[in-house]
């Protein structure tokens, strides 16, 4: 099932609750539509209205028609007249205004890229913001339904059940969210929906001096925003995600929809503004000179974006890799026959330290989240496409399964190890290659989107598990140190092949080919090739035994954070 | 607080369309054209219910009480309307006002965040007096009476010693029309000074003298070619307002054509970007001028009836005949030398490009519409050409007062009489208004702290409003040297809402309220019509709404934050507090005399007897012209005012008439009243005082322009008799900037582009749009980048003729090669905790015998504060403060600062640091002396031994004794 599928998205959660919220089910309420039934009225848009104004605004030489909406749920659009734009920013600040955005984060802003050579030069302007998916990323991803689509397609949040995971920024293609520091809930541009439900346009749309902004009904083709849509060359940003956006571009120049089209100013400046960049920072613009405009462009103003997931989730994917591979290797040699199922490697070591890692791995998930207290919300009001639910059950169910293997040890069950492997090599598997797809969910990130993915993290928790294990071997079976070493060594091969592979593959994207050279070359070549140097060292396990097992884990843990981090860094906006 | 379901929400609150329409009230469409309304009904305005945008989905619902004033930022004024929460009775949200026939409903950035103004932390909330030395950062806080009783005291002690040039109001943004100058009048003082001289007296001189009014009104949304040498689709006189129509008019398929050195937001829109080399426009606006003429495609007719050119046969060419036939082919010769290749090679633009521009306007008809502003007119030596060669165009297409063209702003505005008119002050300023300036339009400004040090006089009481020249105007040194000396200015007051870096340097500061906590009532010429806005305290209003009676602003703004109105009558009142100096009676309520007048009479009073159509619009709605205003704040007085110049003289007015031999026709009726009192000239009598109220043309006496020729003056018998008889005709001047001017290492600086999000010295306390726009690094082309080994964000040091500053550089094919640029909306600074932590640099000021550094200690960061953003606050940049190193550069005739620099740039030395400043104020002052040397003194040109033009436009223009040229002078 494809998760981006909306219309194959459950109905409702666990609990029987609609997951689409009913109560915002206006086409049931007809709060907003003409109470004239099934009857759309055609009235000029020089209908009676206040005073002087009226006489002003009929200047307009666009007067449209002004539609009332059939009584039928709408479909939310809107157009972004970049033809119209002038970079003023009104929209930025009645934006931060109608919705109290904080400092530091913005709902919409205006991008700005400068394209040409003097004197054919132009600023093209992007008015930047979510792009009311109709498949949309983040509501897959979101954990609890507080991302959620109404019954009119607007996404929209609900800041009471946000758990502050990221998923859904990590999901989104236009990183168009964020974590509201004053109340550490996910949210982003709503079309200010309620205002919407009120029957008022949205703040931008009203604010801005030029009508660039406006918003309507897709099913309405009489509406402004559908002739604009259906007649005008507009443009939606990356297409290629699949998203299928309800906001759509008229007029914008390719150099400002993909992001990476622009260059990325070198030093510290924008046009009139400080280049955040460094530390968390993604800014928009190709990092390198080269670029993939038709035209010289460069970016010229932007807002920085924060990578949602930081060291914590780069830990994470290699401690839940020692926790995986702690209890599957052993399981493995067991089933090779190179220990036997009484090896206290087995009975003991592995789920101890299975266990130990799979807290810590919770201690780190939990810590991650801005609202780590609602943590239990994961469970309470699982929304099942979110990857992050399906892990969490994976990994309760793992450490479930380990608890029980422990106790069998306990009371000396020795047949109650064996029953539980069957769930267990399954659980174990799933509790390391979920990820992949945890990954993978994030749709902006290409470089997650891998085939690879998968099979390495399989890899991965070999390597780990039996990089863990072979250094408490010597103390606990001497017998499992060779056995230990070379499953080691081949995790190493598999390992480099794999990173092989993607540092050197032809990419599937620009964005993805990007990821992999901020990887290998850009911010964070540093850590992947220590990674890659100290990973090569257990392949020399068989060898020099337990000592290469400490190397190979710092070289796994230096990679996932290349890895990790390198997928965020590529500019979604 | 309660969650109600949909149904009922709907019923009492929904803004939709067939909601309002069934409940009988307003319903006003937005942009979408759809059943969503861009407002709520105004019916609801009392009590109007919206959802919480932080707590939905919960729909929890917030009751506000919606109360329209207008925007303090920019000149534009556009309409705000404030969202008053009924529980807090604080403002929630400012939106734009739909009633507001300018701006329509409509902001810019600066509309929401005005609401960072008033809740800005760091704002200043009480009366301050300077306990230490002035400039030393020590206040302490005072009461209202203390310092108005200072105040008063010494201004009445002024004004009996005869010192009345000694006390002077200096105003940046006026906000109103009018108010203040009156207040100065009714003390008999010509101490009006504004900040024109570094803003935009360039172009208004231009317009001046073609036509008697200082300000273009162009009809944008109905043009067929918009020519526009300014940015107005991202700065103000009237950017929101302007914008719009501009962009209406394009997506009707005008045609755009913008000069501007670098790529503005305005030049990205146009279908023509000609980027001169700066101080050539007026050459390229001559070659296409040029075109026009040689290829006759100018309209004849129009130019027959309107230019006075018989005034130019009879004064250039007494010996020929005064025929229209004799002046064309005067006309083909006299601008045959601005071909496209001159102008090419004046402003490096290509010939062809100058030809399909050419092409472009000759098809406009009477619907070109033009605008300077600033810009290069403000930049160059001789800058006011650049507005009177851009008029030329209109003119010669007959594309005035049209549909789509441009209007003389008056005939766009709409001054409501007071109830008061005091007389003209019978004092002339000579700091303001010196004898070497008889043509400017507007005060010699910049110059005080020169006119100080050469002892021309000094100031006993000197106010500062809204107005920043320490950190505005050039030379900012200087300013500081003569604030600082206390025998040049004896009390230095400070009216502001914020703080700012010439307040540093007052005895007092007075705290006054921003936009929404303040009266006002302005107009301005935004399109072929008439209409007034009211600013007004907000608070005060919702308050009274309620029932409660607010009679001073004091009583609901923050702390003791005041509105200039009240302050001014308060003071006036103590200044003549038994009404022996004449004073008082202008502060005395009509309705109780031996009252004060409160400010409810003095709006009152207006808006009932002096605005046509109020009072019946009003009382249609049962309402009394205030309560309309304070509802609705603003009205729209006319629509389609049309060719004033065309109307028929009524025969009423032509008693005792007499006519001079070019037409011109005298009367010895008396002027009609009027209630409008917008500025324009004021053509002199004849020589028997009978007054100008019309001319002929083809037999008819039509009303015409408000010069002395009554046509558009083609030809300036004022420019031509007063000493600049070179100069008279619409020509080109080369720029103090001109290629010609500078050695090999220097290059041009523009130094004046606005941001769209920023407005000079006023919005730095508003955090939305500082988080937007913080610096302002050089512009340079990649060509000069190379040339230089600079790389982006390095710094380099740009060096002027007085001192240099240090600054980042960002490389752009946005400029022009060669030329440089840097937006002067940054670098705003402070020496101690006080001032604005959003926005200002905390600085190290050093002073040996006026060679001044400054050095920067730290930039922003972010800080504790009653506003949970100020911890948040990310940026560290403020930019730089260029303008300190600038010396004046007055223009000879029109008195504009020229704002653009010859400067080199280098890499930056070592030892050099971000914003670093270095100046040389005994420079500063010998490049004032040398610019002083290019004017030419009424002494020695006056025709009329007056120091000045009598029909020239001039802010609180003294009565017509104080013209006459002082006997002697040494």
């Amino acid at each position: 099932m494809n998760p981006y599928l909306t219309h194959l998205r459950p109905k409702s959660d666990l609990y029987g609750r609609s997951w689409a919220k009913p109560r915002l089910n206006m086409a049931a309420c007809g709060i907003v539509w003409a109470s004239v039934p099934g009857e759309r009225s055609h009235e000029s848009f020089t209908a009676p209205w206040g005073g002087g104004v009226q006489a002003n605004r009929t200047g307009a030489p666009d007067s449209l028609e002004i539609t009332s909406a059939p009584k039928q749920t709408p479909k939310w659009g809107k157009v972004l007249d970049q033809t119209r734009c002038i970079g003023c920013h009104a929209c930025t600040t009645a934006c931060k205004s109608e919705n109290e955005v904080p400092l530091s984060v913005t709902r919409t802003y205006v991008k700005s890229v400068e394209v040409g050579y003097f004197p054919h030069t132009r600023r093209s302007f992007q008015v930047t913001r979510c792009n009311m998916c109709e498949s949309a990323p983040c509501v897959a991803a979101c954990p609890t339904g507080a991302m959620y689509q109404r019954d009119d397609g607007l996404v929209d949040f609900d800041k009471s059940i946000c758990i502050g995971c990221k998923a859904c920024i990590a999901a989104c293609p236009y990183d168009a969210i964020f974590i509201n520091p004053e109340d550490q809930s996910a949210e982003k541009c709503n079309f200010c929906s309620h205002r919407l439900d009120i029957g008022l346009e949205p703040a931008c749309v009203v604010v801005c001096p030029v009508e660039a902004i406006f918003v309507g009904d897709l099913n309405d083709s009489a509406s402004r925003v559908a002739k604009v849509v259906n007649r005008e060359p507009v443009t939606v940003r990356r297409p290629e995600k699949e998203t299928r956006p309800k906001v759509f571009y008229h007029g914008a120049h390719q150099a400002t929809l993909d992001p990476i089209a622009a260059r990325r100013p070198g030093g510290d400046s924008f046009m009139w503004s400080e280049q955040t960049a460094g530390g968390d920072h993604v800014v928009s613009g190709h990092p390198e000179s080269w670029n993939n405009s038709s035209a010289a462009a460069l970016l010229s103003y932007d807002v920085p974006h924060r990578a949602p997931w930081d060291w914590r989730v780069s830990l994470y994917t290699w401690t839940k890799a020692i926790a995986a591979g702690a209890y599957l290797v052993p399981l493995l040699l067991i089933l090779a026959g190179s220990i036997s199922w009484d090896s206290d490697i087995f009975t003991q070591a592995a789920p101890i330290t299975g266990l130990l890692f799979l807290a810590i791995t919770g201690v780190l998930l939990i810590a991650d989240l801005s609202h780590p207290g609602r943590f239990y919300m994961i469970f309470t009001r699982p929304q099942w496409s979110s990857w992050l639910v399906k892990g969490g059950f994976l990994i309760a169910a793992y450490a479930g399964v380990l608890t029980l293997h422990l106790l069998a040890t306990v009371v000396g069950l020795g047949i109650a190890h064996k029953m539980l492997a069957v769930p267990g090599v399954p659980l174990s598997i799933m509790a390391a290659v979920y990820t992949a797809y945890l990954f993978a969910q994030s749709k902006g990130r290409d470089m997650w989107q891998s085939a690879l993915l998968p099979p390495h993290m399989f890899v991965q928790m070999t390597l780990a598990g039996s990089a863990v294990l072979l250094l408490l071997a010597p103390a606990i079976e001497e017998a499992a140190v060779t056995p230990l070493a070379l499953v080691l060594a081949a995790g190493v091969l598999g390992h480099l092949l794999m990173v092989w592979g993607e540092a050197t593959l032809t990419h599937p994207t620009a964005h993805a080919h990007l990821a992999v050279w901020e990887m290998t070359r850009g911010r964070f070549s540093n850590f992947f090739w220590v990674g890659v140097a100290l990973v090569t060292v257990g392949l020399t396990a068989p060898l020099i035994g337990p000592l290469a097992a400490p190397v190979a884990l710092a070289g796994l843990l230096a990679h996932e954070h290349a890895y990790v981090q390198a997928a965020q860094a590529v500019p979604l906006a | 607080m309660t969650e109600r379901s949909l149904d009922d929400l709907a019923r009492r609150v929904s803004a939709a369309r067939a909601e309002v329409e069934a409940r009988g009230e307003t319903f006003y469409p937005g942009p979408s054209r759809i059943n969503l309304a861009a407002f709520p009904p105004k019916e609801r305005w009392d009590n109007w219910v919206e959802l919480d945008s932080r707590s939905f989905p919960k729909r929890i619902e917030k009751r506000y009480m919606l109360v329209p004033t207008t925007c303090f930022n920019c000149e534009s004024a556009c309409g705000l309307l404030a969202y008053i929460d009924k529980e807090t009775l604080q403002v929630r949200k400012f939106e734009g006002n739909p009633e507001h026939p300018g701006s329509r409903g409509r902001n810019c950035a600066k509309g929401p965040a005005t609401l960072n103004q008033v809740t800005d932390p760091d704002r200043i909330l009480y009366p301050l007096r300077r306990t230490g030395a002035r400039g030393e950062g020590k206040w302490v806080k005072v009461d209202w009476d203390e310092a108005l009783d200072e105040l008063a005291a010494r201004i009445r002690k002024a004004i009996t010693e005869d010192r009345h040039n000694e006390v002077m109001y200096h105003v940046g943004r006026p906000g109103e029309d009018g108010f203040t100058e009156r207040v100065l009048a009714t003390w008999g003082v010509d101490g009006h000074n504004s900040h024109t001289n570094v803003c935009s007296s360039g172009a208004r001189a231009g317009y001046h003298f073609w036509t008697g009014i200082d300000r273009p009104s162009p009809d944008h949304a109905n043009a067929k070619v918009i020519y526009l040498i300014s940015s107005h689709l991202e700065a103000g006189h009237y950017f929101n307002p302007h914008a719009q129509r501009v962009m209406e008019a394009k997506q009707a398929g005008a045609k755009l054509i913008v000069l501007d050195v670098r790529l503005s937001n305005t030049a990205t829109h146009a279908d023509h970007w000609l980027s001169p080399y700066p101080g050539s426009e007026a050459a390229i606006n001559l070659a296409i001028a040029n075109h026009l003429i040689q290829n006759d495609l100018y309209d004849r007719e129009f130019v027959r009836r309107w230019w006075n050119w018989k005034e130019y046969l009879a004064s250039e060419h007494p010996e020929l005949e005064e025929r229209f036939e004799v002046f064309e082919p005067l006309l083909k010769e006299l601008y045959k030398e601005f071909t496209f290749e001159f102008a090419a090679a004046e402003s490096g633009v290509e010939v062809e490009t100058l030809a399909d521009v050419a092409a472009i306007v000759a098809t406009a008809g009477t619907r070109l519409s033009t605008h300077n502003w600033r810009s290069a007119a403000a930049g160059n030596l001789g800058g006011w050409q650049v507005s009177r060669t851009l008029f030329l165009l209109s003119a010669l297409l007959g594309a005035i007062a049209t549909p789509g063209g441009t209007y003389p702003n008056a005939w766009n505005k709409f001054v409501p009489k007071p109830i008061y008119s005091p007389p003209h002050p019978l004092t002339w300023n000579e700091l303001t208004w010196p004898l070497e300036y008889p043509l400017a339009l507007n005060e010699l400004s910049f110059l005080l702290p020169h006119f100080l040090r050469e002892g021309r006089g000094k100031l006993d009481v000197y106010f500062t409003r809204a107005h920043n020249p320490v950190w505005t105007n050039p030379d900012g040194f200087s300013w500081i040297e003569s604030l600082t000396d206390l025998d040049k200015v004896g009390l230095h007051v400070a009216l502001t809402p914020t703080w700012n870096e010439t307040a540093y340097f007052a005895d007092y500061i007075l705290p006054m309220g921003h936009s929404s906590e303040r009266h006002d009532v302005h107009s301005y010429e935004q399109y072929d019509g008439q209409w007034i806005g009211f600013r007004q305290p907000v608070l005060k209003v919702a308050r009274e709404r309620l029932g409660e009676s607010v009679a001073d602003t004091r009583e609901v703004n923050p702390g003791e934050v005041w509105e200039e109105n009240q302050f001014w009558i308060e003071l006036s009142w103590r200044i003549d507090p038994d009404g022996v100096l004449g004073i008082r009676r202008y502060y005395e309520s009509e309705k109780s005399p031996g009252t004060k007048l409160s400010v409810d009479e003095y709006y009152g009073w207006m808006f009932e007897n002096s605005v046509p159509g109020l009072p019946e619009k009003a009382s249609a709605e049962g309402l009394s012209p205030l309560e309309y205003m304070r509802r609705y704040g603003a009205f729209e007085i006319s629509k389609g005012v049309g060719r004033v110049h065309e109307q028929q003289v009524s025969p009423d007015e032509l008693t005792g008439t007499a006519e001079s031999r070019f037409g011109r026709v005298f009367a010895t009726s008396v002027k009609p009243p009027s209630c409008n009192v917008v500025p324009q000239a004021t053509p002199e009598p004849d020589q028997f005082g009978r007054r100008a109220v019309g001319v002929r043309i083809d037999g008819e006496v039509l009303r015409g322009f408000p010069t002395p020729s009554g046509r558009l003056e083609f030809f300036s018998t004022t420019l031509a008799s007063w000493g600049w008889r070179e100069h008279a005709l619409p020509g080109y001047i080369r720029s103090h900037i001109h290629p010609a001017a500078l050695s090999p290492q220097q290059m041009p600086l523009i130094s004046t582009f606005r941001l769209p999000i920023q407005i000079h010295t006023r919005s730095a306390n508003a955090k939305w749009l500082d988080e937007i726009a913080h610096s302002n690094p050089l512009w340079m082309h990649p060509v000069d980048a190379a040339r230089f080994e600079i790389g982006s964000s390095d710094l380099v040091r740009v060096s002027t003729e007085i001192g240099h500053f240090v600054v980042k550089v960002w490389i752009t094919e946005g400029i022009r090669p060669g030329v440089v640029a840097c937006s002067h909306h940054m670098g705003r600074w402070k020496l101690t905790d006080q001032g604005q932590r959003q926005m200002m640099a905390t600085v190290d000021l050093d002073n040996t015998d006026g060679r001044w550094g400054m050095k920067r200690r730290g930039g922003v960061e972010p800080y504790e504060s009653a506003d949970a953003d100020t911890k948040r606050i990310w940026w560290t940049d403020v930019g730089v403060h260029q303008n300190l190193t600038f010396s004046v550069h007055p223009d000879p005739i029109s008195g504009q600062h020229c704002w653009h620099q010859a400067v080199s740039v280098s890499k930056a030395e070592p030892g050099d640091s971000y914003g670093d400043i270095f100046v040389d104020t005994t420079k500063a002052h010998q490049v004032y002396l040398r610019w002083m040397e290019l004017t030419r003194n009424a002494l020695a040109v006056s025709p009329d031994q007056t120091r000045r033009p009598y029909w020239l436009m001039r802010p609180l223009k003294p009565a017509i004794e104080a013209f006459r040229l002082p006997k002697v002078r040494a």
